[in-house]
């Protein structure tokens, strides 16, 4: 029990930690084919709660990410060269990368599908509200060029997550002390009943 | 400490610590984490302010296009309009050099346009029905802007001036979306059809429509008469006929709220001149026709094209469908 108890106040602190007070939990993965990226509905839209999408060219080049219904999205990508995120893994903090498709997109940033949308150079994020899924995320260059090297990040926030990981940490505590407590109370309680039975035994020889 | 007791707090504990690994075990549900949702076919896909944002900066190219010149606003005008509502502006602009007040044409953008529908559906083409005035007192405009795919911006394929006492019965709320009504469905006539009926009843020399699918109008009774007047002046030095064709593909059905639809299309005009044997027609003194041709003077044939934009209301299973805005653009013209 006090093992488990240990163990529990452990796993809360270490996601306490992780997380940090603004309960932010980050998964990253850098993807070094070249062609779009695309963040898929299974990811973008699996919590009800805005994502905030990020992604870093290493050469600091131009960057351009839009949100469209994923229908739309994918008539436009159509069988064009793209890595799609398509799965997470926590604690790992990594996202998965699937290459498929072939051959470059043309410059899409003129179409009218994107509900959201935002384009800068090396750098730049996109948070992406819930409601209007099944949605898809897409980056590219902004024009005809290919992407290559880059890294995305996806950010969920909650504040009850470092919350709810400080709770863990408690009751952890409160189960491994008390544990603890009981385990030395009998220790002593057997060390007295064995000091007894010795005494006894001794009167009577 | 009693054995009852710590037999209850270690039951308590026990529980505490099963729910905490059974929670961790669960973190999906625990975290709120689910499928995506599942896409709904009759959804409108295209927000209210993302349709603002197109009408803005279509309406915002159109009068630039038309205002300037230069390649920037050549540029402006095909970021504006497509089709044939591009090749009517390019028409429009270039005939400003000899009718200087169409510089001022009703089809320059007011500040706020009025979104009236939005198609509904994951589909193609789609559509907005938007609503202009010009200017205070003037006759507002029907504008249509389309999208044939996924990749091509929604661009102004017809601007139709109404009628005077016409008016355009409510779609459903923008949120809801519009269904683009193919093939006549549910209608009292094929829209395809009823244009192919009306500029069949526009021709000259005239043909009879027999049942004619929609009411008269003061329109095509007027382009009736004129190309009368027009063959009667002629007579003596050419034939004149008028031919109008509906340009394929320009036909959209948008359904309004209480079942009728809205049916915009681009029909052809074609007036043509055969000059009879021994004479020449001077054409001087029509400076459109010279501006597009080149020619003061033809000796055997001429023709001129208009683009004729309609908006029919057509109703729901029965009745004929009514005129609502009409509006034309001459556009080309040749001669020999």
């Amino acid at each position: 029990m006090a093992l488990l108890g240990v163990a529990l106040a452990v796993v809360g602190a270490w996601t306490a930690l992780t997380l940090g007070p603004s309960g932010e939990a980050h998964f990253s993965a850098t993807s070094k084919a070249t062609g779009a990226i695309v963040v898929e509905p299974d990811v973008l839209n699996s919590l009800n709660m805005p994502v905030r999408v990020t992604a870093t060219r290493r050469d600091g080049g131009a960057v351009w990410l839009a949100a469209s219904p994923s229908t739309d999205a994918r008539a436009i990508l159509a069988r064009s060269a793209v890595s799609t995120v398509s799965g997470v893994h926590f604690p790992a903090g990594t996202l998965d990368l699937r290459a498929s498709g072939a051959g470059a997109l043309p410059d899409i940033s003129t179409a009218d599908v994107w509900r959201l949308s935002t384009e800068g150079v090396g750098s730049k994020n996109l948070v992406v509200d819930q409601g209007r899924g099944p949605e898809m995320v897409l980056v590219t260059s902004g024009d005809t060029t290919a992407l290559t090297n880059v890294t995305m990040t996806l950010t969920w926030a909650h504040r009850s997550w470092f919350f709810e990981a400080l709770t863990a940490v408690v009751i952890g505590a409160i189960v491994a002390a008390f544990a603890l407590f009981d385990l030395s109370h009998s220790h002593r309680l057997a060390r007295r009943i064995k000091a007894v039975r010795a005494r006894r035994s001794g009167a009577r020889t | 400490m009693t054995r009852t007791f710590r037999a209850m707090a270690l039951s308590v504990a026990g529980v505490v610590i099963a729910a905490s690994v059974a929670g961790c075990g669960a973190a999906p549900a625990v975290l709120g984490i689910h499928g995506p949702p599942k896409a709904n076919p009759a959804s409108v896909l295209l927000t209210v302010d993302q349709a603002k944002r197109i009408l803005t900066r279509d309406f915002t190219a159109a009068q630039q296009g038309e205002m300037t010149i230069g390649p920037a606003a050549e540029a402006a005008l095909r970021t504006a309009y497509t089709g044939d509502a591009l090749r009517a502006a390019k028409a429009r602009v270039k005939l400003t050099k000899v009718r200087p007040t169409l510089g001022n044409s009703p089809l320059l953008a007011p500040p706020r346009p009025l979104l009236l529908a939005v198609s509904r559906g994951f589909g193609f083409p789609r559509v907005l029905v938007t609503q202009t005035v010009a200017a205070k007192g003037s006759l507002p405009i029907l504008h249509l802007l389309t999208s044939p795919d996924a990749r091509t911006p929604y661009r102004i394929s017809g601007s139709v001036t109404m009628l005077e006492s016409s008016k355009v019965e409510p779609f459903d709320p923008l949120s809801q979306g519009s269904p683009l009504v193919t093939g006549g469905a549910g209608l009292a006539v094929n829209p395809t059809a009823l244009l192919n009926a009306y500029a069949a009843g526009m021709a000259f020399p005239a043909k009879a429509v027999t049942r004619p699918p929609y009411a008269q109008d003061r329109i095509s009774a007027h382009v009736r008469a004129d190309a009368a007047v027009v063959a009667k002046a002629v007579a003596t030095q050419a034939k004149f006929s008028q031919v109008h064709k509906v340009v394929p593909n320009s036909v959209y059905a948008v359904g309004q709220a209480n079942g009728d639809a809205l049916v915009f299309g681009v029909i052809e005009r074609t007036d043509s001149f055969t000059v009879k044997k021994g004479q020449a027609v001077n054409t001087a003194d029509n400076q459109e026709f010279v501006l597009l041709t080149g020619k003061k003077r033809v000796n055997r044939s001429a023709s001129m094209t208009r683009l004729e934009f309609v908006v029919f209301s057509v109703p729901r299973s029965t009745g004929q469908a009514t005129l609502i805005a009409a509006s034309e653009q001459l556009v080309a013209g040749s001669g020999s």
